[in-house]
């Protein structure tokens, strides 16, 4: 369990330089904060759950009732941000003159050393549209919706993730569960569209059997023969995808 | 037509509510940072105490949006009344900038104008650049299909799919707050989640920082800027780690523990912190402060089934320093008091879990 909740600890501290400032300003604070109301705020609460955090009895209980993935969250509690601002305001503030621009211009460069700068995070990207989704997903759901009724669409996994944010009515037979790694069970229609080469025969009958109306493909996806020979008639290109619609399906407009 | 609803709701409403709060401005002034986010905390914790029953008893999302709304409509009423009887007494301080009318310096000028700078860098990355979060496709998924289905957890967000009710996942319902925004704008859910909720709670968190700021340095407001800024650098720099409030606040800012932990947690600091000086100067702590704190509660628990165990220990480890630094253990009491809601939603959680 210790080694557990060093490990999360390591983790949550990344290159530990923030956290490292984060301790030295408590210790501060410890050391010169007379004003009682402030000490317990910014030095005996944050030691405290940080002894509670670190405590492996403590951590049996809460990894009991949430689970281990969150409980680095506790650290959450922590005002590190107002703390680290708190004592670099508290020294500025002793200093006059030219000093205090130079500490200033000081902070911001140990800060900007010691942290990561949050859009260069690999993550971001720029939006494409007002919805922050792809505009891939907001043409191809905007093609194959039916006013008052569900569709059902199986989607490549570059764009599982975002189908059901921009529309409630395209349901799909697996959604995002299955790009999670740690959740082992795969749907057979997955692994039959994650296939280096796509077996036009096996997505068909597993697409039919799950009920979908429609099979979106990247357009350079190698399929191994062709969808239109198992009954399926192309219903349009977007965005370099092909959309496929099952024509036996019921496309009733009244609601199911 | 639907953004300027969206912006009301979001901002006006907010702030006329928490203009109802005189006993806590102090002074005999309304700050407008402290209004507004003490407004829409009220509001949070409001809209839990509505959902939550309504989620249970798989209600229709409509009628949920219609008490809710009816709710705010009478707490608005009050609070304008509570603020109108008042009015003469009160002065609104729209300076943010302490000391303005007195003279700021030129240095303290560049400090405050590199935090509008980077304020407003934030918001327009907000804008233009979306993050690819998996989760988004759970919470984001959950408002959609509330709002186009009216039914509330019980369709699978990611298939689309029926199923029993998520009881769970149905005791933080913040994704149905989206999904109420949405509703009342007419603007879709996504657009709402991705966009709107980060341009307002990204400006809410600087408003609570400001907020913990003027009472860190009470009657130094040349300290203030430097603390500001301060705090934006470690926002933006803040990717030292995937588990970092900051990186959920600026990342993540549409998923509801994102808002826990960038406006809940630090508002209950600032609460804390406002208390904690009424206690030491010996003060009598108003029911607006306590009712505050409980409102802050409440609005962890809709935001994280976590911020029901996490807001109540924040609050247990803080009173119980206090009550031990100023020998006063019947603080623990109100406390307590303030605590309830959250246990029970806790002992709810288990239950269903």
């Amino acid at each position: 369990m210790w080694g557990q909740i060093v490990a999360l600890f390591r983790e949550y501290m990344g290159t530990g330089l923030v956290i490292g400032w984060f301790l030295l300003s408590v210790v501060y604070l410890l050391l010169r904060e007379k004003r009682t109301h402030l000490r317990i705020l910014f030095v005996y609460t944050p030691i405290l759950l940080l002894l509670l955090f670190f405590n492996p009895l403590f951590a049996r209980i809460i990894y009991r009732a949430i689970g281990d993935e969150i409980y680095y969250r506790i650290l959450w509690l922590i005002p590190v941000t107002p703390t680290i601002a708190y004592v670099a305001a508290l020294l500025y503030g002793g200093l006059k003159g030219r000093k205090r621009i130079m500490f200033a211009a000081a902070c911001v460069g140990l800060v900007a050393l010691s942290g990561s700068f949050i859009y260069q995070n690999p993550f971001f990207h720029k939006a494409e549209n007002r919805y922050h989704v792809p505009q891939s997903v907001v043409d191809i759901c905007d093609a194959i919706e039916l006013e008052g009724r569900e569709v059902m669409a199986v989607f490549p996994k570059e764009l599982v993730q975002y189908v059901r944010q921009y529309s409630a009515t395209v349901c799909m037979p697996y959604g995002r569960e299955q790009l999670v790694e740690r959740w082992t069970y795969r749907h057979p229609l997955y692994w039959a569209m994650e296939e280096e080469v796509l077996d036009a025969g096996q997505v068909a009958a597993l697409a039919k059997e799950a009920g979908c109306h429609y099979v979106v493909l990247p357009e350079k996806k190698q399929v191994d023969g062709s969808l239109l020979d198992y009954g399926y008639e192309e219903f349009g290109q977007i965005d370099g995808y092909v959309i496929y619609r099952d024509p036996t399906m019921n496309f009733s407009l009244v609601a199911e | 037509m639907s953004v300027v609803i969206l912006a009301a709701w979001l901002t006006l409403v907010p702030l006329v509510i928490g203009g109802g709060l005189p006993a806590c401005s102090g002074k005999g002034k309304k700050n407008i940072p402290f209004c507004w986010v003490a407004g829409q905390i009220i509001l949070w914790a409001l809209f839990e105490v509505v959902c939550v029953p309504c989620v249970l008893l798989s209600r229709r999302f409509t009628e949920t949006v219609a008490l809710y709304a009816a709710l705010t409509f009478v707490l608005l009423i009050v609070s304008v009344w509570l603020g109108t009887r008042k009015l003469r007494k009160a002065k609104w301080s729209f300076h943010v900038i302490r000391g303005w009318d007195e003279g700021v310096g030129a240095w303290q000028r560049c400090l405050w104008a590199a935090f509008a700078l980077l304020f407003l860098f934030q918001l327009v990355q907000a804008v233009r650049l979306a993050y690819a979060d998996g989760d988004d496709a759970f919470y984001v998924a959950v408002a959609t299909v509330a709002e186009k289905s009216d039914r509330m957890y019980q369709i699978l967000p990611y298939t689309g799919s029926t199923t029993g009710l998520d009881a769970r996942h149905g005791l933080a319902p913040f994704p149905i707050w989206i999904a109420f925004l949405a509703r009342i704008s007419g603007m879709r859910t996504v657009s709402v989640a991705q966009v709107a909720v980060p341009l307002t709670l990204i400006p809410m968190t600087y408003a609570v920082f400001y907020l913990i700021g003027r009472k860190l340095f009470p009657g130094r407001g040349e300290r203030l800027p430097l603390f500001l800024v301060m705090t934006e650098l470690l926002v933006l720099f803040g990717d030292y780690s995937f588990y970092t409030v900051e990186n959920f606040m600026i990342a993540r800012s549409r998923q509801g523990k994102s808002a826990m932990g960038s406006i809940v947690f630090p508002m209950m600091l600032y609460v804390s912190l406002s208390i904690l000086e009424k206690v030491q100067e010996r003060q009598k702590v108003g029911l607006a402060w306590w009712g505050l704190l409980a409102s802050t509660v409440l609005a962890a628990c809709l935001c994280s089934t976590l911020g029901t165990m996490l807001s109540c220990l924040f609050v247990g480890v803080v009173g119980l320093c206090a009550a031990f630094c100023y020998r006063r253990w019947k603080l623990l009491l109100p406390l307590a008091a303030c605590c309830l809601p959250a246990g029970c939603l806790a002992l709810l959680y288990l239950m269903l879990g």
